[in-house]
């Protein structure tokens, strides 16, 4: 017998249908199979009206874009799971013409809009001179198949058609880079709300040409922007002001983290490792608990931890909104910190807990001081929960022992999962408590608004986005979230205000359970 | 039946490299220009093209010319190529791919910042121009960025399903609205046909979805004359595993770029076949040499041979190679570390539509261009020909269709030949019983792999003949639809299809059935030495509706056949 899986499949047809209804359908497995052999399978023995676009079954014309188990991906490259049921939808924000089909002539009209081709003011020279080096990021995002995945799952497009979406700011920064291109894609941008993009990298990991958008599009635009003089808005330029004025982001209120403790040293005697912590803005200024528990955990654990005294911000708002001055800055400034503290305590490694601070020391920091000095920061950078998993070792972990007896989903940081390529570890350390029931949820790798300077200069767009984050939590269930980054904390607390669903920092929670062992000890 | 008419001067059919750039060049004369498309604009066949544009520029060899480019157009093709055409395609390509640059196409440099060109395959200079192996989507990119800021007006989804002559010129095209159904008639001036391939007839192919062969089949129902038609490429390097990636084109670039060949006891066995020029000998010889090595027992296991560039520099590969890296990653396969396996695959025709130094077809206002065309390439076709013909002669057959509008009022047009064209549609549409178009396809495309391939002989035409004859009378008028609805029915539009993909086959086939020699592509294992095969065949449907074939001499300007 053949294996076989069950395929859903949304069909449609608004001449006959009153709404959207999903069909199933057994498919037998094929090793290699992919979502496109799926439904050419379907339509083939089933149904040869079931509507599907489809052309080069190669990841190279960009016609077979449908949501995969909620993701919109290429039907050509996406692979089977035989052990899971596959849900097939079509594109999210466009019109269903049939089934899996959709209108794209809003995105079509949306794009011509920006005149998306090269205006020159003079005739090319032939021959046209034009160097390799100076095409290099034009290559990289010339490298779009407008397979439109990238503005279905856009959590900004999503709510609203403000923003242009991912595929068309690529296409203004692909112009804005072309030496050969004359008009103002700064100002193009601008009124396409480049502002608007979080910087989750949702379109990014489900580019099929992987094409680094939100660094290599939003940001470049944005940075060109600041760079033209345009100003940033009110509340991304405070944050921006503070940080060149004190080294925080945020100002002070109670007594910071840093400024409390009374020493650099957190020692253990025979320890297993040694680190320093870089605590980033909101742990030291605003969440100082969540600080301590950290070093606790880690402790405990029996890791030495190093927290020095002089430290400064990550920069992340500068780097996401495009002041750059301020960014590289900050970069060299927190290099050179850490660097020191290296040497001075014999460590090679860094840990955060900030979703943030993390995917701006790895992905920011690392390329900016590599090309500048010619070798990256020293350094290695985790995140705790990698930490814990992955360097010390799941099995090396002491566990905790104090039962949370809850029912607890978790929220991925964009920045975390997809800025740093951490998934599992924070479930994994979830699940070593005792008593917590763990819930998965389907959407908890989506944007809950915060990031990229939303929060702080677009606070409707933001809300919305929230708003629709606070859904998908709620339907899980769960009488508590736990997410590893203190901007998602904050806004997830925000948004599920007047709910019974708590909010926790994964340090938090984690120190929680190791003290009630010990007083249950 | 109900219909709708829009009317223009220009009717592109056909939104790939040659269509996109004939509207483009169509556009520029200030006539009103319709481009229909049976894909969303920007999806066609050309972003598929991988490897590159052949230009006689001298970028990297500056001894390099359009002379040179010439002879081995003309020695890759056996002899058989148009001539007159080859002129016009090696004499206009710098010129269209400077147009391409002009438009915002980006590709690779040379350290002096010119275009950068790698060699291919039977060409005397390195003439290849690229942008890494994604050159036809760098192409497809710039056209269709392009037609965003002309004035032609797109139809796409699209699908034309017969031409109209009246009075004995083109007068336009009928054809359905894929999105909802709708029944349409475009009349026009001038049509410039651009429809691409037939890859499709075979059951492995590397072309997409939409290359049955449309293009073909209503020229020929329309009384055009077509040509060279049993020339067929197959490209030697096809993907092989997985199943539902076979046939997928693996790029000459690989070979260009240094990649060898190896059979299961790890020789390099072109050396043996073709040992001045190796791995890029013509691809009809490289295809046959990988199947006799298969054939021999000396394949891999999965029935193909490999092809290995683990030794190249990383760097290389990652920079000239990419999508090749991420195509072969889907199976599972690193080619930085392993080598690729590859079997020969259905590529190219090089036969089609019969045009002259106009573009213009047998039919006064029907222009063509791109690879529905026959005559330009001859036996075979070279590597990187392909983008450089759908950019010459797609901007050729735009300016004389445009001229032609300029000249000409609008035809009439024959009600009663348009109701029954839709009302043959809808009684497809109706049929409940019958064969299904997947059932057909398959009995059709396995005739035509196994039959009709890169070895041929007397008795496997004859019985392909005979079949195809079959399924035209037998399976063809029952051909079924599950579904009785308009609205994007793809089971409609590939039972439409089908009829299109017979009638291409049959032309294949006994065309390949009068040629009694091996030439170029057509390779005879039982081939009549008395055939010297200095001719090329010209088919036609006759006027008792029969199909006609008739050799014709070949058009020669500068260099006879040895």
């Amino acid at each position: 017998m053949a294996r076989t899986f069950k395929a859903k499949v949304l069909r449609y047809n608004p001449d006959i249908d009153d709404a959207p209804h999903f069909q199933e359908f057994d498919v037998e497995y094929e090793p290699g199979m992919t979502v496109l052999d799926a439904l050419l399978y379907i339509q083939d023995k089933y149904d040869s009206s079931l509507a599907f676009r489809w052309e080069c079954r190669g990841g190279q014309c960009g016609s077979c874009a449908v949501r995969v188990n909620t993701i919109a991906r290429l039907a050509c490259r996406a692979k089977v799971d035989p052990d899971q049921d596959l849900v097939l939808e079509p594109l999210e924000k466009m019109p269903v013409i049939k089934d899996l089909v959709v209108d794209m002539s809003r995105t079509q009209a949306r794009l011509t809009r920006v005149r998306p081709y090269v205006a020159r003011d003079k005739p090319a020279p032939r021959p046209e001179i034009i160097h390799q080096q100076d095409i290099e990021i034009v290559r990289e995002l010339r490298k779009c198949i407008e397979c439109s995945a990238c503005l279905s799952n856009c959590p900004v497009v999503r709510e609203t058609w403000d923003y242009a979406g991912p595929m068309i700011i690529r296409q203004l920064a692909r112009l804005e880079m072309d030496p050969r291109d004359v008009e103002d894609r700064i100002s193009m941008a601008l009124d396409e709300a480049v502002y608007m993009c979080t910087t989750c990298k949702m379109c990014e990991d489900s580019c099929p040409k992987h094409i680094k958008i939100p660094s290599l599009a939003v940001e470049l635009l944005r940075a060109k922007a600041v760079e033209a003089g345009y100003p940033l808005v009110e509340g991304q330029q405070g944050f921006i002001d503070s940080i060149n004025r004190t080294g925080r982001s945020v100002p002070e209120k109670d007594t910071p983290l840093l400024k409390s403790l009374e020493s650099e040293e957190f020692l253990v005697e025979n320890p297993r490792g040694r680190v320093a912590f870089f605590t980033g803005c909101l742990i030291d200024y605003r969440m100082q608990d969540t600080g301590r528990s950290l070093i606790e955990v880690l402790n405990r654990n029996g890791i030495d931890v190093i927290v020095p005294k002089e430290q400064w911000c990550c920069a992340s708002p500068a780097f996401r909104t495009g002041d750059l001055e301020t960014a590289h800055d900050a970069a060299r400034r927190v290099t050179e910190i850490f660097e020191r503290v290296m040497e001075e305590y014999d460590l090679d490694t860094v840990v955060v807990a900030c979703a943030g601070c993390g995917k701006t020391l790895r992905e920011d920091h690392r390329p900016f001081i590599e090309s500048e000095r010619g070798e990256p920061p020293k350094f290695k950078v985790y995140d705790l929960a990698e930490y814990l998993i992955d360097v010390l070792g799941k099995d090396n972990i002491v566990p905790p022992k104090g039962e949370v007896n809850l029912r607890v989903t978790y929220h991925e940081p964009c920045h975390l999962g997809r800025g740093q390529g951490v998934v599992e570890q924070p479930i994994e350390l979830l699940q070593m408590i005792p008593g917590v029931e763990y819930i998965d949820d389907p959407y908890k790798n989506r944007c809950c608004g915060a990031g990229g300077g939303v929060r702080a200069g677009q606070r409707e767009i933001s809300m919305k986005i929230a708003a629709r984050k606070r859904g998908y939590i709620e339907a899980t269930g769960a009488d508590m979230v736990a997410t590893e980054c203190p901007f998602c904390t904050i806004q997830i607390r925000d948004i599920l205000k007047g709910t019974d669903i708590a909010t926790r920092y994964l340090p938090d929670l984690l120190a929680e359970s190791y003290r009630k062992g010990d007083a249950e000890d | 039946m109900e219909y709708k008419t829009i009317v223009c001067d220009v009717l592109v059919v056909g939104a790939g490299g040659a269509g996109c750039r004939a509207a483009i060049e169509a556009a520029k004369h200030n006539v009103d220009v319709v481009m229909i498309s049976k894909e969303l604009v920007g999806k066609a066949h050309t972003s598929m093209a991988e490897g590159g544009y052949n230009v006689a520029i001298g970028n990297v060899d500056p001894d390099d010319n359009p002379d040179v480019h010439f002879r081995d157009t003309v020695v890759g093709g056996n002899y058989l190529n148009n001539q007159e055409l080859v002129e016009i395609l090696v004499h206009d390509a710098p010129e269209r791919i400077y147009d391409l640059e002009e438009m915002g196409a980006v590709f690779d440099r040379t350290p002096e910042g010119k275009i950068a060109q790698r060699p291919f395959g039977k060409q005397s200079y390195r003439r290849t121009a690229y942008a890494s192996d994604r050159t036809g989507s760098e192409i497809m990119v710039t056209l269709v960025e392009a037609i965003r800021r002309t004035s032609v007006r797109v139809f796409d989804e699209v699908f034309a399903t017969k031409l109209l002559v009246h009075d004995g010129r083109i007068a336009g095209v009928t054809a359905i609205d894929m999105r909802h159904g709708d029944y349409l008639v475009f009349r026009a001036k001038s049509v410039v046909m651009a429809t691409g391939g037939a890859g499709r007839i075979f059951k492995v192919t590397s072309n997409a979805q939409l290359d049955v062969g449309d293009g073909y089949a209503m020229a020929y129902e329309a009384g055009c004359e077509l040509i060279d038609m049993e020339m067929v490429q197959f490209h030697p390097t096809g993907m092989v595993k997985p199943e539902s990636a076979k046939g997928r084109l693996v790029t000459e670039a690989v070979r260009g770029e240094g990649g060898i060949l190896l059979n299961n006891r790890g020789e390099r066995f072109m050396s043996r076949y073709y040992p001045q020029v190796m791995e890029l000998a013509g691809r009809d010889q490289v295809a046959r040499s990988i199947m006799t090595e298969v054939l021999e027992g000396r394949g891999t296991p999965d029935g193909g041979v490999y092809l290995s560039i683990a030794h190249l520099p990383r760097s290389v590969i990652e920079f000239r190679l990419e999508s090749m890296i991420e195509q072969f990653e889907d199976a599972g396969v690193d080619i930085r570390e392993e080598p690729m396996q590859v079997s020969p695959t259905a590529h190219h025709f090089m036969g089609g539509i019969r045009i002259d130094t106009n573009a213009q077809s047998t039919i006064p206002g029907l222009f063509a261009a791109g690879e529905c065309t026959g005559g330009v390439h001859g036996g075979n076709r070279l590597g990187g020909n392909a983008l450089a013909d759908t950019q010459v002669f797609g901007a050729l057959a735009g300016k004389n269709a445009a001229l032609f509008a300029l000249e000409h009022d609008l035809p009439g047009f024959d009600r009663s030949e348009v109701q029954s064209e839709f009302e043959r549609l809808q009684a497809m549409l109706e049929r409940k019983e019958g064969i299904s178009p997947a059932d057909a396809r398959e009995e059709l495309t396995t005739l035509m792999w196994e039959k009709v391939q890169i070895f041929r002989n007397e008795e496997d035409l004859q019985y392909a003949v005979r079949e195809l004859r079959r399924i035209e009378r037998e399976v063809v008028p029952k051909i079924k639809v599950d579904v009785p609805i308009r609205r994007f029915n793809p089971g409609w539009h590939q039972a439409i299809e089908f009829g299109h993909m017979v009638i291409t086959a049959r032309m294949v086939t006994e065309a390949a059935l009068m040629r009694k020699g091996s030439r170029g592509a057509h390779y005879r294992t039982d081939a009549d030495p008395n055939d010297d095969g200095n001719y090329n065949i010209v088919i036609r449907k006759g006027e008792d509706g029969e199909m006609e074939l008739q050799k014709v001499p070949l058009v020669i300007t500068r260099m006879n056949p040895p």
